[in-house]
């Protein structure tokens, strides 16, 4: 248990940022803080920096089973890298990730020699070796958040926090630097907490992800986890690609339209309103005769790009839309044409009635 | 009828920026800015040297070499020092804390810096003899402890101060907003004390600006004249400071002499705005071109 923060409690003025959150972090795991703005994810991350603190006394930090509360961020060896970098203007890349040794106390100071070898080191490690004498100014978004990254690392911190590492940089350059960053993190393995808005950013890099919303965790577990059994509709909504269908649980079944669809795991339920959330690639699409658990729908729009086809389907009945996704070889087989009409099954339904989740 | 050739040849058009106005206007605007300058400040500037010397260059030294001359020099710098040097203190200390931390009252400190700029430098040397003069609230208490204030060196220095008292702060406080708190942020997690982050980040990101601040501040010091006129007395070698002594001199009909101290004085307005302009282009060198993205978090 590398970070551990217990019941923080947070308020800026009237706003609520954080309300009782608790998580634990494993030794060497990269972790995602998942959530839309204003969800108190980088409250959080500026907690257990130090450079925040909770507004009551039963909100704790633990750093490796030592309570760090009371103590200053510069005293908690945290390594911190802001979403806009805060390199220091005034100095070079090397004295940016010097600076951390630098301003230790004499005592505690490495020797010039070994504090010019280890900035050697870093700046071999994000791969700018050669641009030691740049300023920030002269540097790219992608190059100042690699120096911002080497600065956190010079000082060896005992856990590493990341604000949003790559929210102002642009696709591509986004892409490269998720995959540098996971592999940097299997080389040197620090326990590592990012902030992050992107659920595509979250699944793929992190060991587990922790999912915020309104100052609550909603759900934490590995990406597969939460990606396969979401605990609440805000996670199922949250990571995107999925269909929602408004409907009514009734008698272990879910009636949504006009269809019935069976659902089991209802039984024994009271009647109550309720929504099916149904992933793209979960959905069938067949010619044919309708019947029970099929919905009938028209094809709006088909994108073919790709390794996997999108198909933009809406309801007859209610005009909803629904989204599939299929393989390029399923398409070919189905021969769709724009307006026509098809019937849809669905698979792996996640129903959700008023606050209860099956 | 026209020969063909005449309606083959293209005709050029020279077309005007957006921005540009035909040759007249621009001439005779410029003519206007040029005129108005010579009068107002050529003229006198000239004026004041050519009467320095009015009567010869002995007169000249004479005067500057003058035992009461020399005091009001000394004075002046004295004053200056002092006061700049204080006011530096202050200033960085209101910027601080106005732009790092959040409190109530912030917005009342931040008009009431401005307060000196407002009021007639009159104005603030009569509430300096108000609270330290002997009629004033201390004054009795002063002139038991046998401690001179008004109508002595300490009673300038403290007008001067009050007056220049803006002139460092209103500088660095859009500065530092501007410039946010996420650079100090990120010395604190890195490790470096309150102290270190003042003299490694804030300092090194503020220093053209508060240069800046410093000069203005130190012309102002040395050349205020109406609130030190009414705490000094006027005693000539003891309280006089430059422009007092320019007064004195010219009141006793020896404009000479009184345009010789003038262009001492001058000559150190004209230092200040040359280093005013260098510490300008320092400070708009050393900002980064996308300045605007260290704002907020």
């Amino acid at each position: 248990m590398s970070v551990e923060v217990r019941n923080i409690k947070k308020q800026f003025g009237r706003f609520p940022a954080l309300h009782g959150v608790s998580l634990t972090v494993e030794s060497g795991q990269l972790v995602a803080l998942l959530g839309p703005s204003g969800s108190g994810k980088t409250t959080l991350l500026r907690i257990i920096a130090g450079l925040d603190y909770p507004d009551t006394a039963e909100g704790r930090v633990l750093f490796y089973g030592e309570d760090v509360t009371e103590l200053p961020a510069h005293k908690r060896k945290a390594g911190f890298a802001f979403q806009q970098y805060a390199l220091f203007r005034h100095l070079n890349v090397f004295e940016n990730i010097a600076f951390g040794m630098r301003v230790q106390s004499r005592r505690m100071r490495p020797p010039e020699q070994e504090i010019r070898e280890r900035v050697n080191k870093l700046l071999k490690l994000i791969q700018l070796e050669t641009l030691g004498d740049r300023f920030p100014s002269q540097l790219s978004g992608g190059q100042r958040q690699r120096v911002a990254l080497a600065r956190a690392l010079a000082i060896e911190p005992k856990v590493l926090l990341l604000d949003e590492p790559f929210g102002a940089l642009d696709a591509k350059v986004r892409k490269e630097l998720r995959h540098w960053l996971r592999q940097l993190h299997e080389e040197i393995h620090v326990t590592t907490l990012f902030v992050t808005h992107d659920q595509e950013e979250a699944l793929e890099m992190a060991d587990r992800v922790a999912i915020l919303r309104e100052g609550r965790i909603e759900q934490i577990g590995t990406p597969a986890e939460i990606y396969d059994h979401p605990a609440t509709p805000f996670v199922y909504d949250f990571l995107g690609n999925v269909n929602t269908f408004a409907g009514q649980v009734r008698e272990g079944s879910v009636v949504i339209g006009k269809t019935k669809f069976a659902a089991p795991e209802t039984a024994g339920q009271k009647e109550a309103g309720a929504i099916a959330f149904v992933r793209p690639h979960d959905i069938h699409i067949s010619r044919g005769p309708g019947g029970p658990g099929k919905l009938k729908a028209r094809v709006e729009y088909i994108n073919a790009v790709g390794p996997f086809a999108n198909v933009e389907l809406s309801r007859t009945d209610t005009a909803g839309k629904i989204n599939v996704q299929l393989s390029q070889e399923q398409l070919g087989k189905l021969h769709l044409k724009h307006g026509e009409e098809v019937h849809v099954e669905l698979r792996n339904v996640k129903i959700f009635t008023e606050d209860y989740s099956i | 009828m026209q020969p063909p050739s005449a309606i083959n040849t293209p005709r050029r058009i020279r077309r005007r920026g957006p921005t540009s106005e035909p040759l007249l206007v621009r001439w005779l605007l410029m003519f206007i800015a040029l005129a108005f300058m010579g009068l107002f400040l050529v003229v006198p500037l000239v004026a004041v040297f050519v009467n320095a010397f009015g009567q010869g260059v002995g007169h000249y030294f004479g005067t500057l070499t003058d035992r009461f001359t020399l005091s009001s020099i000394k004075l002046t710098l004295l004053t200056a020092v002092i006061s700049v040097s204080s006011n530096c203190i202050f200033g960085v200390a209101a910027a601080w804390a106005i732009t790092k931390f959040d409190f109530r009252l912030k917005n009342f400190l931040i008009t009431l810096i401005d307060l000196p700029f407002a009021v007639s430098p009159v104005i603030s040397g009569m509430v300096i003899v108000m609270v330290f003069g002997a009629q004033g609230w201390f004054g009795p208490w002063l002139i038991a402890h046998n401690v001179r204030i008004i109508y002595a060196v300490p009673g300038i220095i403290l007008a001067t101060t009050f007056v220049t008292f803006p002139f460092v702060a209103r500088e660095l406080i859009p500065l530092m907003q501007a410039q946010g708190r996420t650079e100090e942020e990120a010395a604190r997690a890195l490790g470096a004390s309150g102290w270190h982050t003042f003299w490694r980040v804030t300092l090194p990101n503020i220093k053209w600006g508060l240069l800046y601040g410093v000069i203005l501040c130190n012309a102002r010091a040395m050349g205020e004249f109406g609130a030190v006129s009414v705490v000094s007395g006027h005693v000539q070698g003891k309280t006089d400071t430059m422009p007092l002594q320019i007064e004195a001199l010219y009141q006793n009909y020896d404009t000479a002499g009184a345009f010789a101290v003038a262009s001492v004085l001058t000559c150190l307005a004209l230092v200040t705005i040359v280093l005013k302009a260098w510490a300008e282009k320092k400070g708009a060198v050393s900002r980064p071109a996308d300045w605007g993205i260290f704002g907020g978090v």
